[in-house]
């Protein structure tokens, strides 16, 4: 009998994404919420210990398995008596409670499987407290009893996806990262399978701004007058992720427009989500200037001023001298705010611009002594961005190497939960 | 969720999906007990492969599986099945049926595939009881299902009920301590008046049912125990009550085993909840630091280092 495909489960802060190694798409994509009896402000309490005589069956009811996860949780977010709350925060989880029983109904009632019988690889943030991995690792292996766990950095999941493009010939495990989401932006640099801790840096723009943007502009322009008002924000992110480009130069893109407007502009047909009432709207400069607060965020804060090229740089710049060139040259995209044409086009200009500006300051500093042999700077995109954590897990996992680097259950017995401070990583070709 | 739901969810989802908007898929996903499913479209994007192993096949076809999928899917079964699966399925959307809730309950019956093929057993089970009574006397012959490596579920006839049993056997220790108390709840809970039409329950731990006494290769270790359920013609008079017990029935397994994990997230929380309750104690122990400001004569303040 072969061995059940191992189980691929990514816990972000907004969606989680699961399904089975070895397959390109996760099974399921929901938000990773769960809907429980009681108000949503009382949510440290503990379920009440039952005072009824009788059979120990009679004696408690069935509160605790009365919830629900997932796209469940937000449709019955109305229901009177349910309460929906958010189990992870800041990609860590906040309310262990509510992760075990959101893992319980994942692994039953969506993924249909016996957990005893399978392999699990969870992903973890970068700079997650080893306190959280032995936690996890405390429900999975005492609760569940799966077999083996390995619980991953998400950037690294990241990098490994990024084998999946054509461009990658060798099979590294450094780089760096630009993981965006919905909710914010990280920069991580991985140096053969580690993350360089001190040298994360965060961007507090991301997929939720874009949309916030699209919207001021449109609405700023009066497109937004027939759109009612519910259904404005959808539109504009439904703008974002269907007619948004990253150009190379605003003012050329402007005159293109100006000069045939008919041939840039888009319409986009939408529909009242109650009255089921027609109306459409006229797509324009939104197109291309919506990505472009990654490049130029004055256009869009006036507290965050410096662009996403600067920061890869700085980035780089802080991390060990002897990594550095291996971090230029494989910057990988992850998460759906990359997702945008020409992104990767359009970072590795400016970065490679920023890096050749200095070494020429360098040559000109050192009177035309010191000569650089040049950096090669490289942005990987490829397919498979939009899930590329999952992607990665899902690719590392179906690797033979994956049973042998996995903590198995005779480890754990043995050892405990701080089996999980250790990991190996494995698969890179170096 | 008290009850696991019979049918499988991925199978439902993307099945829902392509009709929608057909494209090539290609995935591989399990059910319980080890059950592999494989869903491809090798020619055309409308025309989907789904293919199902399932461990004990061979059992089931002698018990009549084949001609229950037969009578179930028609023309959908394919004769030769996938390499490394036992059942092949071809759905072609272009020939779906046209309103929506036939289109519905042909993906529900779809998604049905692992809970069809399992149910054959128990239908035979149940038409032999029937031409039992008429006779009055004997049993049918004992029906083997090994759906698991350690475990199995045997099905018996007699001329006055069904007799179901499933061995069960717990890999952990903790586990096997929860799942003796739930067994013998279940004992214990049918006593109630409310569920006085549930079937009969019985639990032995170690020894085995008389039914399956003379059998061969039966494990006799102490984490070994058996479940009869005891089916009566009244679970069965009526097709929508034999093919919910049969759901039902089937699921029993990993009922209990989804049960077991609940009630140990259970503790955990309230455990997690004492320990916090324990920490506002110890918080409260601590001696509190008396903070005044030094001062020197002249009224300047001291400032630690």
């Amino acid at each position: 009998m072969s061995v059940l495909a191992p189980i691929i489960c990514d816990n972000g802060t907004g969606f989680s994404k699961v399904g089975f190694a070895g397959n390109s798409d996760p099974s399921f994509v929901f938000p990773t919420a769960i809907a429980t009896r009681g108000s949503s402000t009382q949510s440290a309490s503990a379920p009440a210990i039952p005072s009824k005589p009788g059979h120990l069956a009679s004696k408690r009811g069935v509160e605790d398995l009365d919830f629900f996860i997932g796209d469940e949780a937000l449709a019955n977010a109305k229901t009177p008596g349910y309460g929906v709350h958010y189990p992870i925060r800041h990609g860590m989880i906040d309310n262990w409670d509510h992760m075990e029983r959101y893992w319980e109904q994942t692994i039953f009632k969506y993924l249909r499987a016996e957990p005893e019988d399978h392999y699990f690889l969870l992903t973890e943030p970068p700079l997650n407290p080893p306190e959280n991995r032995e936690q996890t690792a405390e429900i999975f292996f005492e609760s569940f009893n799966i077999k083996g766990l390995y619980i991953a950095v998400q950037a690294v999941l990241a990098l490994a996806a990024s084998w999946s493009s054509n461009r990658v010939t060798d099979r590294t495990l450094t780089g760096t990262v630009i993981d965006s989401g919905d909710g914010v932006t990280h920069v991580i640099p991985c140096a053969e399978g580690y993350v360089i801790g001190s040298a994360i840096k965060h961007i507090p723009i991301a997929g939720r701004d874009i949309s916030q943007f699209v919207l001021n502009l449109m609405r700023e322009r009066g497109e937004m007058a027939t759109v009612p008002p519910e259904d404005q924000l959808r539109v504009a992110s439904k703008v974002k992720e269907n007619y948004s480009y990253v150009c190379q130069d605003i003012v050329k893109e402007f005159r293109k427009y100006d000069a045939e407007p008919y041939k840039y502009f888009e319409r986009y047909e939408g529909e009242h989500s109650v009255t089921g009432r027609k109306y459409s709207v006229d797509v324009g400069y939104e197109r291309f200037l919506a990505p472009e607060i990654f490049f130029n965020p004055e256009i869009y804060s006036s507290d965050f001023l410096t662009p996403l090229p600067e920061i890869v740089d700085d980035v780089i710049k802080q991390s060990p001298i002897d990594v550095r060139r291996g971090l230029y040259k494989n910057i990988v995209l992850s998460g759906g705010s990359t997702m945008f044409q020409h992104f990767g086009n359009r970072l590795k200009r400016d970065l490679k611009l920023l890096v050749d500006r200095r070494l020429d300051a360098s040559v000109l500093a050192s009177g035309g002594v010191q000569k650089s042999s040049g950096v090669e700077v490289d942005v990987i995109s490829h397919k498979r961005q939009r899930y590329a954590v999952w992607f990665g897990g899902s690719l590392l996992a179906s690797l033979p190497e994956f049973y042998t680097s996995c903590h198995t259950k005779a480890q754990y017995d043995e050892i405990g939960p701080s089996i999980c401070r250790r990991y190996q990583i494995f698969g890179s070709a170096t | 969720m008290i009850l696991l739901e019979p049918h499988n969810v991925i199978i439902q989802s993307t099945l829902a999906d392509k009709i929608i908007k057909p494209s090539s898929v290609d995935v591989q996903f399990v059910d319980y007990d080890g059950v592999r499913f494989h869903l491809s479209t090798p020619e055309r994007k409308t025309v989907l492969l789904l293919s199902m192993h399932i461990r004990c096949w061979d059992e089931l076809v002698r018990y009549g599986a084949i001609d229950f999928l037969k009578r179930e899917y028609g023309s959908l079964l394919q004769s030769q099945p996938e390499p490394e699966y036992d059942v092949s399925l071809i759905i072609d959307l272009e020939q779906l049926p046209g309103s929506n809730e036939e289109r519905d309950s042909f993906i529900m019956s779809v998604a049905l595939l692992k809970r069809n093929a399992l149910a054959a057993p128990f239908e035979r089970g149940f038409t032999s009881q029937k031409g039992l009574e008429s006779a009055g006397t004997g049993t049918g012959d004992l029906m083997q299902i090994h759906y698991r490596d350690e475990e199995a579920i045997y099905i018996q006839a007699s001329h006055d009920r069904v007799t179901v049993i499933f061995s069960t056997v717990f890999s952990d220790e903790t586990d096997r301590i929860y799942g003796k108390v739930f067994l013998q709840e279940f004992v214990d809970a049918r006593r109630q008046p409310s569920i006085q039409n549930a079937p009969q329950v019985l639990y032995s731990s170690r020894d085995p049912p008389l039914e399956i006494r003379h059998l061969p290769n039966l494990r006799n270790t102490d984490d070994t125990g058996y479940v009869t359920f005891v089916l009566f013609p009244r679970h069965f008079a009526n097709p929508t009550n034999a093919s919910s017990t049969i759901s039902h029935i089937q699921l029993f397994r990993d009922y209990l085993h989804y049960h077991i994990k609940c009630s140990k997230a259970y503790m955990h929380s309230r455990m997690r909840h004492r320990a916090a309750e324990f920490q506002k104690v110890l918080n409260r122990a601590k001696t509190e630091v008396a903070t005044t400001e030094k001062k020197t004569v002249s009224g300047r303040t001291m400032l630690s280092r």
